[in-house]
């Protein structure tokens, strides 16, 4: 899925970020990068995401071994990952609707498509009763839910978080680190970058600490999903969502997606609004 | 990047549009007063060159005959003259005729004294030509032939009426390329603006795995947009600005309409105006905006992580 080999990085002001990094991360892996800031962990994904190219060594993501990959040949790449930011990354005038379906539509996916999905996807991140609203009608964990969708709604196999809960309140951290635990279990490779220790601890997953441009520490994670152990779990809408997307099949394998749909909307919607 | 994403992109554009709507405006304003400046070349342009040929037409030269020619010899002047190839006309012009000219330049009692036998004048044809550049051949032709005295011709005229024919051309071709490039650069700039507040999406766009051709095409649709607009604007300016001008004002120029077999592109001048306005305004447009956003669309940058 992500393999680094041997791989330095050094910017052309002379700044070292990476230096000699071999990792190997797995399909359906899910895998906390952890650093203090400056370590390197930005360098990491811009690596990952074909935005900066190694000095040396080989990066190989989903297949595509980087160093061979045409400019051309780069959105398609990207079109294999899902990036969550920090700080959203929102289209402030666009729906939350629009700014979901505005990924679908750079792969060039059909206005039906598009309808037929994206109202799914917002069900999965249980913002269904938000697709009119804007951005900046929400709350800090429900934009963040949005990217979220965005980063989900192509189907990729790699979703890349950078610090998804820099910018939101503890209890929505939660919430958003069990989307992404759920997303995972059905079998999406998971990347995030954070330096939220409580976070870090209460999921014990595999754990890759960089620092100084060096893979420092690489511990495998103890826990199956910690969902049930998490302070939030109380919390009804994660909970109901949880529920659905346990039910829910992926699009692949349903035909009947606009049924599962209306049974999203008739099991959380109408509260909110 | 698909066929079925171009509406959406299309509808992009005008969104954009729509959204930078003082800058717009303020851009479409810009692009119309460089095209008027440069319609406006072109139309003093034609106007001079349309004069030029007025003023051809009238050239002729007076061919004089020798004091001793007598009618005879005057017949088989003429019809040696109406014999050339190059002769459009002759037309007799008696040494009373040439003289009577000079009524009120010389004083009355001179004048008088001048009449009859004394007439200093010569008798004389006036001949206009068919092709001016034949000009110096057919002079010399005509110099070649019996009871011929002199021949009294504006050459000086053809030539200064060419070099300032040439001079026009030079001076409003230059008026005219130079504000193409402001045009150009001014719509570069306005869609640059757009570009830089929208770059967050721009970035969004990449990170999700968008083509080149997919961020630039609601760009290029906004600039083009933009062009097309201000080349009918400036057109319509353009059009009433000169009929009042030409109605009101009476200054002599030639009305668009009566222009028409003098453009360039041999339409007539007004279509060949709106034509070209909306060309060149599409056209710097789109590759203004081309230009624009070519900075932000290197794969590599712009994703922004940090």
């Amino acid at each position: 899925m992500i393999e680094f080999r041997g791989v330095h990085k050094t910017y052309d002001n002379g700044t070292k970020a990476l230096k000699d990094v071999n990792i190997n991360i797995d399909k359906g892996e899910f895998v906390f990068i952890v650093g203090a800031s400056g370590a390197g962990k930005s360098t990491f994904l811009k690596l990952i995401m074909r935005e900066e190219v190694p000095n040396a060594g080989e990066v190989i993501v989903n297949g595509y071994k980087l160093s061979k990959l045409k400019r051309r040949e780069i959105p398609y790449l990207r079109r294999t990952m899902g990036i969550v930011f920090q700080d959203f990354r929102l289209i402030p005038t666009m729906t939350v609707f629009d700014n979901v379906a505005f990924a679908m539509r750079v792969t060039g996916a059909s206005k039906r498509e598009v309808r037929k999905r994206v109202p799914y996807i917002l069900g999965l991140v249980g913002l269904q009763n938000k697709a009119r609203n804007f951005p900046q009608e929400l709350s800090g964990g429900e934009q963040q839910r949005v990217s979220l969708a965005r980063a989900l709604v192509n189907n990729p196999s790699l979703i890349i978080a950078d610090e998804p809960t820099g910018n939101i309140d503890p209890e929505m951290s939660y919430e958003i680190m069990e989307l992404l635990t759920e997303i995972n279990r059905r079998g999406t490779t998971i990347l995030v970058v954070t330096h939220e220790h409580d976070l870090v601890q209460a999921f014990s997953r595999r754990v890759i600490v960089i620092d100084d441009g060096t893979v420092v520490s690489d511990v495998a994670g103890t826990a199956e999903p910690p969902a049930a152990s998490a302070p939030s779990a109380g919390n009804a809408v994660v909970a109901d969502v949880l529920d659905t997307i346990q039910d829910v099949p992926t699009e692949k394998e349903s035909d009947t997606v606009d049924a599962v749909l209306a049974d999203i909307i008739g099991r959380n919607g109408g509260d909110e609004q | 990047m698909k066929f079925s994403s171009i509406g959406y992109l299309i509808k992009e554009g005008f969104r954009s549009i729509k959204q930078n709507g003082f800058m717009s405006v303020a851009s479409i304003l810009v692009l119309v007063s460089c095209l008027l400046l440069s319609g406006a070349a072109y139309l003093v342009f034609v106007n001079v060159e349309a004069g030029f040929d007025y003023a051809y037409d009238q050239n002729k030269a007076i061919v004089w005959a020798v004091e001793t020619a007598d009618d005879q010899a005057l017949n088989v002047l003429e019809n040696n003259l109406r014999g050339m190839n190059n002769v459009q006309d002759v037309f007799f012009r008696s040494k009373e005729d040439t003289l009577a000219n000079y009524a009120g330049v010389v004083g009355d009692a001179t004048f008088e004294s001048l009449q009859g036998e004394d007439n200093p004048m010569l008798d004389g044809f006036e001949v206009t030509f068919k092709d001016l550049a034949l000009f110096d051949e057919t002079i010399q032709l005509i110099e070649s032939l019996e009871n011929v005295d002199d021949i009294s011709y504006a050459e000086d005229v053809a030539d200064t009426l060419v070099v300032i024919r040439q001079t026009v051309l030079t001076i409003a071709a230059w008026i005219i390329l130079m504000l193409l490039l402001v045009s150009l650069f001014i719509i570069s700039n306005t869609i640059k603006l757009t570009v830089y507040s929208r770059r967050l999406e721009i970035g969004i766009m990449k990170s999700v795995g968008a083509t080149k051709m997919f961020i630039r095409f609601p760009f290029m649709v906004e600039g083009m947009v933009l062009g097309f607009a201000a080349g009918l604007l400036s057109f319509g300016v353009l059009y009433f600005v000169y009929t009042y001008l030409i109605s009101s004002l009476s200054l002599g120029f030639i009305t668009l309409a009566n222009l028409s077999t003098i453009g360039m592109l041999g339409m007539p001048v007004w279509a060949e105006l709106l034509v070209c306005f909306l060309l060149i305004g599409t056209l710097t447009g789109m590759l203004g905006s081309r230009h624009a956003i070519g900075r932000y669309l290197k794969e590599e940058s712009g994703v922004n992580i940090d």
